[in-house]
């Protein structure tokens, strides 16, 4: 077949570039020598000068379905990525400042909650009546303060599981099966590490270590080959951009116009810290913990033999030595480390997406596409979506693929946009008056219109499907409904459905499964360490 | 609660054991380990299956005697209804324990027999005697020791049995359903057999080594024995209706 597309060449072998080769070749590369069977070649080009930047340490869910794809055993990345479970995301300080009293409790905050990765109890039905009722006047308030209960308590049994750093499933699970919904927390080098072996034992992809010096187009403008400083050039029909902030061929060659969101998202840098336990056997959070600041936050993630701590924060609104003095007062709370012990490392970046992801024969999936701050963990899951879909869509020539670029660009401009919004959502609904950068999150300018729309519906009802146009959105209903009522945001709504008179009857199950599974399940470090000792099943 | 101890001919001189099996002596337990040596014997009678080790999550073998807890179709006026009762239930209530000898200079590690004083069978007036008058092992010890022994064994042949079968890929999840005759319906779940399908389909060179490890005729025992889930439906409802 002419202008067949046999080779793909990915530039760049972070996390991005194997994820991406790993779905490619899984899905595209055939052990069998059968002639019927379309092989594509895949290359990766990784330049050993450059070292991965190893941000993005918390996934999704999602990442489960993408490393059985890929055929990852689950048991390795135990065993090679120090990796933890993760299950949900505790916000804390975000609605209110902290006062001098609790600062030190970050435990004990009132205003903390959860987005946990399972979805409400039954179905998000639920959760909307839920949403609904904690904001009038009814019976079920009294369920609420009955329990002391935040939402995602009363609508998930999830959230407890977090608290108590239990463990998402039980050793005789399955690898890959669970109890309640999860991801991890890992080492990105290693993990990236332990893609790239599998990709070229098992998978066959080509790896090339070497420096990419020039860029060579076609008479179409299609990027025909690429130089490197020790090999001869490498020629491909599609070319994968997992460069990384450098966005060596979408943002340099290609010169795609960058859109900057820092309007709308101020954080602008980052300190990343990496702290060892102060006793190994203590005990790992099975969440990721997001703790307001003055201009900004501070992300603690727990994998088995460090935390990675780091703050967040916006250039325009504290300063560098500020911030770093937040990140230590922090560390120093948690008596992990001194000050004079600490080695810290500075990111920055620009919150953004280029104008589009794919353009001739050239398509960038990870920070080559755009970077937000890591709010949401969002990042990894969106190089998943990215893969999956060139895999999935993979143009069999290159006649069709300004077609299959076209939807793509749609279909991750609306990704961008829905994560942009929904992070916001966490500054807007802030009551924090402490410092300028929390007001003016809350001006409206700053507010994307669509966003200020929601808010304004989300008054008299609550968030649903209709809020959402994608048919895959990257955050499904409820998660607006945890974070809008994990913040005590009212809605204030008359309406009575036949569902109201279930109600009792679905909350009672929560709690007892809440109740049963703590009973359950045991400590998030204890399975670890189970399950690097005698494995996982795969039946 | 069970309290382990050292079994010796002085502290123990006097003890029985109560060989009767029922509810009070703690016999009524729904499964129990097994392993393929005493595969002949078992799938005589009960039902072979594959469960996961709740600490380890690792498989394990074990012969059905019903289908929920405190439910053991074969107890019957204080008697165990078959003529084969499996080693892990007839050991009880004995156990290995290890001890350290020093063995010149060094440390050996030596299987010695424990002995479940808590347990309801230890008595010092009904049942057998553990020794004779003037100390030796009785015959009921001496075959206690013998099951012992063989337990240990076969626990660590069903490891590489075990093994082989995960390896191969024999081995899949399944969930028995059963309707008794009061129209009553109970599922099963947590349960493993060999995957025939796959067994069906191994390489010449599989099947061989299986054959040569003596695997083949314990995989065709474990096939054989879920007959016998038609007993334990057929004791269940004698039971229902009794």
């Amino acid at each position: 077949m002419k202008y067949e597309i046999k080779n793909i060449v990915i530039i760049g072998g972070g996390t991005a570039g194997w994820i991406t080769a790993g779905l490619l070749a899984a899905k595209h590369t055939k052990k069998s020598s059968s002639s019927l069977t379309l092989a594509i070649n895949i290359t990766v080009v990784e330049s050993p000068n450059i070292s991965p930047i190893g941000v993005g340490e918390g996934t999704w869910p999602s990442m489960r379905e993408t490393l059985k794809t890929i055929g990852i055993d689950e048991v390795d990345l135990f065993l090679h990525c120090d990796a933890s479970f993760k299950q949900a995301s505790k916000f804390m300080h975000w609605e209110t400042s902290p006062n001098k009293k609790n600062i030190n409790d970050v435990k004990n905050d009132k205003s903390a909650y959860y987005h946990p990765f399972s979805l409400p109890v039954n179905n998000f039905c639920v959760g909307s009546l839920i949403g609904e009722q904690r904001s009038s006047n009814t019976d079920h308030q009294e369920y609420a303060q009955q329990w002391n209960q935040t939402f995602a308590d009363q609508v998930c049994y999830q959230s407890i599981l977090a608290e108590k750093n239990l463990a998402p499933k039980l050793i005789t699970n399955k690898a890959y099966d669970y109890i309640a919904n999860y991801g991890y927390h890992f080492d990105a080098s290693k993990f990236s590490e332990l893609l790239k072996n599998h990709c070229i034992n098992k998978l066959n992809v080509k790896h090339v270590l070497s420096h990419i010096t020039a860029v060579h187009n076609d008479d179409n403008n299609n990027i025909a080959y690429v130089v490197t400083d020790t090999q001869r050039n490498i020629y491909g029909d599609l070319f994968i951009d997992c460069s990384g902030a450098q966005s060596l061929l979408l943002g340099k060659h290609y010169k795609i116009p960058f859109c900057s969101k820092e309007n709308i998202l101020f954080n602008n840098t980052a300190l990343a810290v990496q702290m060892p336990y102060k006793n190994s056997d203590d005990s790992i959070a099975s969440c990721t913990h997001s703790t307001a600041q003055t201009a900004g936050w501070i992300w603690d993630i727990g994998l088995q033999t460090r935390r990675g701590i780091g703050h967040v924060y916006s250039s325009q609104y504290t300063t560098d030595s500020a911030a770093e003095d937040e990140l230590y007062q922090y560390i120093e709370r948690l008596s992990l480390a001194d000050r004079a012990d600490i080695s810290v490392r500075k990111l920055s970046f620009t919150p953004g997406y280029y104008e589009k992801f794919w353009h001739q024969n050239c398509v960038a999936v990870g920070m080559s596409a755009g970077f937000i701050e890591p709010l949401e963990a969002s990042a990894l899951a969106m190089i998943e979506q990215a893969a999956q879909m060139i895999s999935d869509q993979l143009p069999a020539t290159t006649k069709t693929m300004a077609i299959t670029a076209k939807r793509f660009n749609d279909k991750f401009i609306q990704h961008w946009q829905q994560i942009i919004e929904f992070l916001k959502l966490h500054y807007v609904l802030s009551k924090r008056d402490d410092s300028p950068y929390w007001l003016d999150n809350r001006s409206e300018s700053s507010i994307p219109e669509s966003l200020q729309n929601m808010l304004e519906l989300w008054k008299y009802q609550a968030p649903s499907k209709y809020d959402i146009p994608q048919a895959s959105p990257l955050f499904p209903a409820a998660s607006y409904q945890y974070v809008l009522y994990g913040m005590n945001f009212e809605t204030k709504t008359n309406r009575y459905t036949e569902e109201d008179a279930l109600i009792d009857f679905v909350l009672k199950d929560v709690q007892n499964k809440r109740q049963k599974l703590v009973q359950v399940l045991e400590p998030n470090r204890m399975l670890i360490n189970k399950i690097k000792q005698y494995g996982l099943a795969k039946i | 609660m069970t309290n382990h101890v050292l079994l010796n001919n002085i502290e123990h001189k006097d003890l029985k054991i109560n060989t009767d099996r029922t509810q009070e002596m703690g016999d009524n337990v729904w499964f129990a380990q097994t392993f393929p040596m005493e595969f002949r014997n078992v799938q005589a009678h009960y039902p072979i299956l594959l469960q996961k080790d709740p600490n380890t999550g690792r498989f394990m073998l074990v012969a059905l005697f019903g289908f929920e807890n405190d439910d053991n179709l074969f107890l019957s006026n204080g008697k165990w209804d078959a003529s084969y009762i499996p080693f892990a239930i007839q050991r009880m209530p004995f156990y290995i324990g290890f001890q350290n000898i020093e063995n010149n200079g060094a440390t050996d590690k030596q299987r010695v027999i424990t002995l479940d004083v808590d347990s309801p069978k230890v008595n010092k007036n009904k049942g057998a005697d553990l020794f004779l008058a003037h100390g030796g092992n009785s015959d009921y010890l001496e075959n206690i020791a013998i099951i012992l022994e063989t337990l240990h064994e076969g626990i660590q042949q069903s490891r590489s049995f075990i093994s082989a079968l995960v390896s191969f890929d024999l081995i899949e999840a399944v969930t028995l359903d059963i309707e008794l005759n009061d129209n009553s319906k109970h599922q099963l779940v947590g349960f493993y057999t060999i995957n025939e399908d796959n067994l069906n389909a191994l390489s010449n060179d599989n099947y061989l080594a299986l054959q040569k490890a003596g695997f083949i005729e314990s995989i065709y025992m474990i096939i054989a024995s879920q007959m016998n889930i038609h007993d334990l439906v057929a004791r269940k409802n004698a039971k229902l209706f009794s």
